[in-house]
């Protein structure tokens, strides 16, 4: 509405139509191109954040590789022991414990999510599901800071009640994974439900029309039809879970588990794959450290961001691949 | 054949593999079902998590108690009032009343008895000392005295059923002697029934242990001298130890049989009774009363009022500022010494007075009393006490304090109120302290185990219902005493915070949006490159995030950061750690969200609503301003505020790039030091102590509200629009 009276206004000012129409061109390309250069700038802030995150941690690490005391490349992937005090700096006491929590939790996401994404995409009733993934949108929305307090005081009292207190300990990775399985079954469902949504009701009826009940129909046939996007959605809750941090940070303790290869036969229990003792994740370590008092160019801090680079490019590869299986293995129906 | 029957059955087997095979749907269907139902239960059990942990019982127990603090204020005022004379021995009083025709005083009325010749006593309120008036209760300076035994020990024990008996059948004629009035008449036969039928006498032998109140100790005594000397051949033991510790150990120790109190059992000490299984029976066994006494001399002074006690004793100097019927006479006084109970007991009994109801004079007077000068003159710094004197502060340095450039808030401010000053009292002398918390199922459930078992392990601390989430907290700043803790500096980051990320990421995000869906051809390599580029961003952990916001906000653009280009920046805050870069952090977190979300809606906006808009001249700016844009706002505006949520819990990011750990001033402005509420909730959460983690649920309340505030404006959004349009 408004465009056309802007129009009439201008027709009635104008010298001649010709004139006119000559300086709206012009008037607008300027304009037009101004708009599009700005909105196009937009864009390029992403682009701009990407490289911002890969320069940035990449150069703290390049600082921390090369010009920290005690620190080699081969050392920072194998050593069992991190230690900065003295100069003690393997990663892999951090890598292992986020391998912990990020198993447990897919150990309880995984089936929890694709049971979840199946009944409510094969089996509830338009009603139930109208009901149920509002709920299960609330706990998607609920804060991280919220879960890690819940896993502080509530999952981990209930696991020392369950099995002991001396097994288990206040902090403990057990805990943390868990509630980190509670909060990336949302993510798993939901895009779980997306894959079997997409998979055209012909499929589902030509099982039917074979005689087929709804389990063979929803495991059988709907399943593997979704299946590269089910298999994208645990790799997509895979790389959340490896990123996850307050509730580890709250949940799972303050401090690397250090360990011996023999200790993973001998001596199981010291080792960060015991999940009842407290062990130091990836993205613990970086909360602990910075939230301290950090003074910059210290081997502490070049430290954190060798880390941050280490799980942006784990975070990244799992993401790309998560695109890859969807590119690759996607059933296309016409 | 074989094959052939597995894939084709026939008849009986064909219906059990039907049966079978639906029977393997159905438990699938639950199995599928209860998976669902896992994810409810968890959402309820993270909620009713909370909600416990954020109401429910605590313990709470004071440096001093308020009782206490005024009694002690008033014996101090008793004490060193002019003309006054102290003694723990009566017989210095009494003597020097006979010998002073001006002289007043106060004591024992066993006291009195022994020498009611030469003295007498005043009635107070009107109503004189006497057997009756003290029975019946209306004597003010009066207050029953008590054992406690249970129905049990009687029971089992003979020797005490016994003694109980003869006590209460025999204390009236003795109490006379030890200085008491005997207990009303109905009063000792409703203790008699109580007890039921006693042992007698002669049957009974072993120990009786009996411990408990000073005051009632010689009573006591008397009676087991006297019940020994009836033919009693057991042992009495008797211990002075106070009521308190008498019934510790009558309810908690359980180490005697009777306990002496010359007060009533209080809830808690009853509910540790019943803990360990005692029912304590309340046996009222006498009263103690004190007298006013003068010198038979005086004639004036018959009647006082309990209000005409409080100067009597403390400020008057001559009889006629206690009436003005009384002739200008100085006051002597004789009172016992500060180590004697009859002080304590007249100190409460004629002053009373509950700490809240004194003057702000007398406030001031306890809270210097109990406060170091040091302390005294930072408050008296931040506001005056009074408007025309110091307290604390020497008035050279004060004016000093005053002419500098940087002169104290109390330089300004008028003087603190009677409430200011009860509450720094409270605060800072009584200091209320949580010493043990309890979760709200266990509140409610198990309200009588809790208050005995808070009355074993905390013997001087009340019990009371909590809730942690008040207005106060939601109105107090930060502060390292969970019970004055707060959270509004952290409200006020976190309304801060989000404010400059929407500033940033609105703009940008759906900029980025439009141009990526209205102007960006999908062949260039660019334009595809931005795209995956958003889509993978969508997945980077929060927390690289927060290093990517600590190396570049807070270190490379720390100057700007920090306020110092426009020079406003203070020294506290001038290390780039401030509300912009959090707010610039999480709106380079939410970038993609946003885009995406705002993509979606464009892309939804039908091509004709664009052809008729080209079709009638229109610019394609115009087009996307005037058209596109407003029909898809409601899905934009849905996606930017589900953003917002997600920013406003985030928490690593901003430990990262270094939220302040206590901040107790509201922030000013996009360049001061900030807390937010998901800081304060980590913060708290990680502490150990059980306070922490109830403030920190109460804090997860008011965060959970303000993102259900949120959701539901999306929700209203998002139908108003796709109502309109």
């Amino acid at each position: 509405m408004e465009t056309a009276d802007m129009r009439v206004t201008v027709q009635q000012d104008a010298v001649s139509e010709r004139d006119v129409a000559a300086t709206l061109k012009k008037k607008s390309k300027v304009g037009e191109t101004l708009i599009q250069g700005f909105l196009f700038l937009c864009g390029a802030i992403s682009i701009l954040t990407t490289v911002g995150i890969v320069y940035e941690l990449g150069k703290e690490a390049m600082l921390f590789f090369f010009s920290t005391e005690g620190v080699t490349v081969g050392g920072f992937f194998t050593g069992t022991a991190w230690q900065p005090a003295i100069q003690q700096f393997g990663v892999l006491p951090l890598v292992f414990s986020t391998l912990m929590t990020s198993t447990i939790a897919m150990l309880v996401a995984l089936p929890l999510g694709l049971a979840t994404a199946i009944y409510l995409s094969e089996y509830a009733s338009q009603r139930v599901r109208s009901t149920l993934k509002p709920i299960l949108e609330i706990l998607a929305g609920i804060p991280t800071v919220v879960y890690g307090y819940f896993a502080l005081t509530f999952v981990t009292p209930l696991l020392r009640s369950i099995l002991g207190q001396d097994v288990v300990q206040i902090f403990n990775t057990a805990s943390a994974g868990l509630v980190v399985g509670v909060l990336i079954i949302p993510l798993v469902s939901s895009l779980s439900e997306d894959a079997l949504h997409a998979v055209p009701q012909a499929l589902r009826n030509a099982a039917y029309g074979v005689g087929a009940t709804k389990l063979e129909t929803s495991l059988r046939v709907v399943l593997p039809a979704a299946l590269s996007g089910i298999t994208a959605a645990f790799v997509v809750a895979i790389s959340r879970a490896v990123g996850e941090t307050m509730i580890v940070a709250l949940a799972a303790g303050a401090g690397p588990r250090n360990f011996a290869w023999g200790d993973i036969v001998g001596n199981y229990s010291a080792t960060p794959f015991n999940p009842f003792t407290s062990a130091e994740t990836m993205t613990g370590y970086i909360v602990r450290i910075s939230g301290g008092d950090l003074s910059y160019d210290t081997p502490d801090y070049n430290s954190i961001f060798a880390i941050g680079l280490l799980l942006f490019v784990i975070t990244l590869g799992l993401n790309v691949l998560s695109r890859r299986i969807v590119a690759r293995f996607r059933e296309v129906y016409e | 054949m074989a094959d052939q029957q597995k894939y084709y059955p026939e008849g009986e087997s064909l219906a059990q593999q039907i049966n079978r095979r639906h029977r393997n749907g159905s438990i699938w269907r639950y199995l599928f079902l209860a998976s669902t139902v896992i994810a409810i239960v968890v959402l309820i059990a993270l909620l009713y998590n909370i909600l416990n942990q954020a109401f429910g019982l605590v313990a709470v127990q004071t440096m001093i108690a308020p009782d206490s603090l005024v009694r002690v204020y008033n014996e101090e005022l008793m004490i060193s009032a002019s003309n006054t004379t102290t003694s723990e021995d009566d017989n210095v009083l009494v003597e020097g009343i006979v010998g002073d025709e001006n002289g007043v005083g106060f004591f024992g009325y066993a006291y009195f008895l022994k020498n009611n010749d030469h003295l007498r006593t005043v009635a107070v309120d009107g109503i004189a000392p006497s057997a009756n008036t003290v029975a019946d209760g209306s004597y003010p300076l009066a207050r029953p005295l008590y054992i406690y035994t249970t129905a049990e020990i009687l029971a089992e024990k003979p020797q005490v059923s016994a003694f109980v008996d003869y006590y209460l059948q025999n204390s009236s004629e003795v109490i006379g002697d030890v200085g008491y009035f005997p207990a009303p008449a109905e009063s000792l036969t409703a203790s008699l029934s109580k007890i039921g039928s006693p042992a007698s006498i002669n049957d009974a032998a072993g120990e009786i242990l009996i411990a408990g109140s000073s005051t009632v100790f010689p009573l006591s005594q008397r009676i087991a001298d006297d019940f020994q000397a009836a033919g009693f051949a057991g042992n009495v033991s008797i211990e002075s130890v106070g009521s308190t510790a008498g019934m510790r150990a009558f309810c908690v120790d359980e180490s005697v049989d009777i306990a002496n109190a010359s007060r009533p059992i209080t809830q808690a000490e009853r509910e540790a009774c019943r803990a360990n299984g005692r029912e304590p029976l309340e046996l009222q066994v006498g009263n103690d009363a004190l007298v006013v006494v003068v010198n038979p001399a005086n004639e004036f002074a018959t009647d006082l009022t309990s209000e005409q006690l409080t100067p009597l004793f403390s400020s008057a100097s001559s009889w006629s500022e206690i009436s003005s019927a009384y002739p200008n006479q100085p006051i002597d006084r004789y009172i016992p010494g500060l180590d004697s109970g009859t002080l304590d007991f007249f100190s409460e009994a004629a002053f009373g007075g509950e700490l809240s109801d004194l003057p702000k004079e007398d406030l001031i007077q306890i809270l210097a009393a109990n406060i170091s000068v040091g302390l005294g003159r930072r408050l008296e710094r931040d506001q005056r006490f009074y408007d025309d004197t110091l307290i604390f502060e020497s008035q050279e340095l004060w004016n000093e304090v005053c002419a500098s450039d940087e002169p104290a808030t109390g330089c300004t401010l008028p003087a603190r109120t009677t409430d200011d000053v009860y509450r720094l009292v409270l605060e800072r002398v009584v200091e209320p302290q949580v010493v043990e918390t309890w979760p709200l199922l266990n509140s409610l459930t198990n309200r009588s185990e809790i208050i005995a078992e808070a009355a074993v392990e905390h013997p001087d601390a009340t019990v009371e219902f909590r809730s942690w989430l008040t207005g106060t907290f939601v109105t107090s700043p930060q502060s390292s005493e969970p019970e004055l803790a707060g959270v509004r500096t952290a409200i006020l980051g976190s309304l801060w915070v989000i404010g400059i990320t929407i500033l940033f990421s609105f703009p940008v995000g759906v900029g980025a949006a439009i141009y990526l869906e209205e102007y960006a051809s999908k062949e260039k390599p660019i334009n595809r490159m931005i795209q995956t580029n958003i889509n993978n961003l969508a997945g980077v952990p929060s927390i690289i995030y927060g290093m990517l916001g600590l190396a570049i906000f807070v270190r490379v653009l720390e100057t700007f950061t920090s306020g110092a280009f426009l020079g406003t920046a203070d020294g506290s805050t001038a290390n780039g750690r401030t509300i912009i870069s959090a707010g610039l952090t999480l709106g380079l977190l939410i970038l993609p969200i946003i885009i995406i979300a705002s993509q979606e809606a464009l892309r939804a906006v039908p091509i004709s609503l664009r052809q008729a808009s080209f079709g009638l001249g229109a610019t394609k700016w115009q087009t996307i301003w005037f058209h596109v844009l407003p029909s898809a706002l409601p899905g934009i505006l849905t996606g930017t505020i589900l953003a917002m949520s997600r920013a406003i819990g985030e928490t690593a990011p901003l430990v990262v790039i270094g939220a302040s750990t206590f901040v107790t001033v509201d922030p000013t402005g996009p360049f001061s030091k900030f807390t937010v509420l998901p800081i304060q909730i980590y913060q708290w959460t990680a502490r150990p102590q059980a306070e922490f983690r109830n403030i920190a649920a109460a804090a997860i309340v008011v965060l959970l509200t303000l993102l259900l505030t949120l959701n539901a404006t999306a929700v209203f959004l998002r139908n108003r629009f796709s109502m309109r349009s």
